[in-house]
């Protein structure tokens, strides 16, 4: 599958300067189809933490992807692996509603 | 009554419980949770501890604190890899950003450290007479030195603000700080080699690798027109706060680029590449640093072709105590209050703070800043009517009348110049 030939190539290229951390992991994260896949992908080049920390449609998904693809030399995806880690994207972090963004929240605010 | 607030609750009791590992020890165990929760125990303790009435903070889920050596461990990790980390408001208390609170914002990997910060190399070359090559050594005795309180503040600050969420590190207020930046005019290092009359932008590059590891790709490379390299406050700076400047901002030397988004002060400098035209390093072009002439539907998608470069940062304003979620005694009529407000664009002309979203604003007393591009501290004493819920609101005016709006405005796919007024709650009673 192309999709573990681009983990394997992004795995390899690890650098031999790579701080310890933490490696993202992918039960952090909510439980929906494609999620392991989604966490290793991104995961290999970053936290997946910034990608939790985001909300947005598909398209915009999409949109960071092919950002990605340009400003980051990241390995295109495409067809099949493409849908699976998009389809997690948009159902895991979709736009968040008000009071669940990030930003300023009320310290007091009883919680539900 | 007055009620005397804690300057930094975190201080010490976070420090005891969490001592500082040794280097291994603090990347491996990079995060921590439950921050919150301990700072409001330490806050309740140490005003209990001075006679003052109790006050506690309101607990609930706190971001990811982190734990890395030399580092304050209130400071709220944004992401591990790249390690960003941004200060808490209240944790810009100090006057002078003290090292440990300083925010922590990479685009790569952190390089190996250098041994002998005066064999450091630094190339000036592109649109100049001579090419120069000059070490951190040669430097410090060939220029005059000189030393400016200033703020280095991520382009992306404030992001958290835009809604929709933008793409990108959601910083609240916390990606910025003031401190005393030790070094050379970077004026002075690029007539040493020689400005041609084709000069006119430079780029920059330093040594961190890439995230990837990938050697041929470079983490960030920015630049600027010439005419902002030559301001006399734009430096190459080996020491801060009277320290040589730490590895994890940049050491032994970068710039500093005041004003302007924190990405054109490259870290652990090694080359600046004068230039005839824009620079096209990584991190120029598109919708990166950039931001809207037109402005665009929030949430669209854009190319970023018609927005320009974010040159100068916007005007903001922060209360620093007491923080966020502070809860006070009963019969508490009085809070001092502190802040500090800054701006790229032009220099802060007025403070107010308003204790009522808005109705009425009190204009608070400032400090002077020591030179352009440090920020202004402030401090009011503020009278509350009643016990209850207060939001406390505060909004900076710069000189040329432009004041921070109440809703981060004018977004942008990546989420520039979010500078929205700035709120803290607290509860009496």
């Amino acid at each position: 599958m192309r999709l573990v030939l681009l983990l394997g190539a992004a795995l390899l290229a690890a650098p031999a300067l790579a701080q310890v951390v933490t490696p993202s992991d992918p039960a952090d994260y909510p439980d929906q189809p494609g999620r392991d896949e989604a966490v290793m992908f991104c995961g290999s080049c970053h936290s997946f933490k910034i990608v939790a920390s985001q909300g947005m449609t598909r398209a915009q998904w999409d949109e960071s992807l092919k950002w990605m693809v340009t400003r980051h030399n990241m390995p295109e995806l495409e067809g099949e692996e493409l849908d699976t880690i998009l389809t997690y994207l948009e159902r895991s972090f979709p736009p968040k509603p008000a009071g669940t963004r990030p930003g300023w929240t009320n310290p007091f605010a009883p919680s539900r | 009554m007055h009620t005397r607030i804690e300057a930094d609750p975190a201080r010490g009791h976070v420090q005891a419980e969490q001592p500082a590992g040794t280097p291994a020890q603090g990347r491996r165990n990079l995060l921590r949770g439950s921050a919150l929760a301990a700072l409001g125990a330490a806050l309740a303790m140490t005003a209990a501890g001075r006679g003052a009435p109790p006050v506690a903070l309101a607990q609930g889920k706190g971001p990811q604190m982190l734990d890395y050596p030399g580092k304050h461990k209130g400071l709220a990790v944004l992401g591990d890899r790249p390690l960003v980390a941004e200060t808490p408001e209240h944790l810009l208390d100090d006057d002078t950003t003290p090292l440990d609170k300083f925010f922590i914002r990479n685009n790569g990997q952190l390089p190996e450290q250098e041994g002998n910060p005066d064999s450091w190399k630094i190339t000036i070359e592109g649109e100049v007479n001579q090419k120069l090559e000059i070490t951190l050594g040669e430097l410090k005795q060939r220029f005059q030195a000189q030393t400016h309180r200033m703020v280095m503040e991520c382009g992306g600050n404030g992001r958290a603000f835009y809604a929709p969420t933008a793409r990108g590190n959601q910083w609240t207020n916390g990606g910025v700080g003031c401190a005393e930046w030790t070094g050379v005019k970077l004026s002075d290092v690029l007539r040493a080699a020689g400005l041609k009359d084709s000069a006119k932008f430079t780029g920059s590059w330093g040594t961190d690798p890439h995230l990837s590891g990938d050697p041929e790709k470079r983490a960030i490379s920015r630049g600027n027109p010439l005419a902002k390299s030559m301001d006399e406050h734009s430096m190459v700076v080996w020491g801060m706060n009277g320290q040589p400047l730490p590895h994890i901002h940049g050491g032994p030397a970068r710039l500093i680029i005041p004003g302007w988004p924190g990405s054109l002060s490259t870290k652990w400098l090694s080359t600046v590449l004068v230039r005839s035209t824009p620079h096209d390093g990584s991190g120029m072009g598109g919708t990166s640093y950039r931001i809207p002439v037109t402005p665009i539907v929030p949430g669209s998608t854009n190319d970023g072709k018609s927005f320009v470069d974010m040159e100068a940062m916007p005007i903001r304003s922060i209360v620093t105590a007491p923080a966020n979620g502070t809860r006070l005694a009963a019969g508490t009529r009085t809070i001092a209050l502190r802040g500090a407000a800054w701006g790229g664009q032009a220099p802060v002309a007025r403070i107010e703070v308003s204790p009522n979203a808005g109705q009425t604003w009190q204009t608070v007393t400032t400090t002077p800043p020591r030179n352009p591009f440090d920020w202004t501290r402030w401090t009011h004493s503020l009278a509350l009517p009643s016990d209850g819920y207060f939001e406390i609101w505060a909004r900076a005016t710069d000189r040329h009348g432009v004041a921070q709006p109440l809703v981060a405005t004018n977004w942008n796919p990546q989420g520039y110049g979010a500078n929205p007024i700035n709120r803290i709650a607290v509860l009496v009673g």
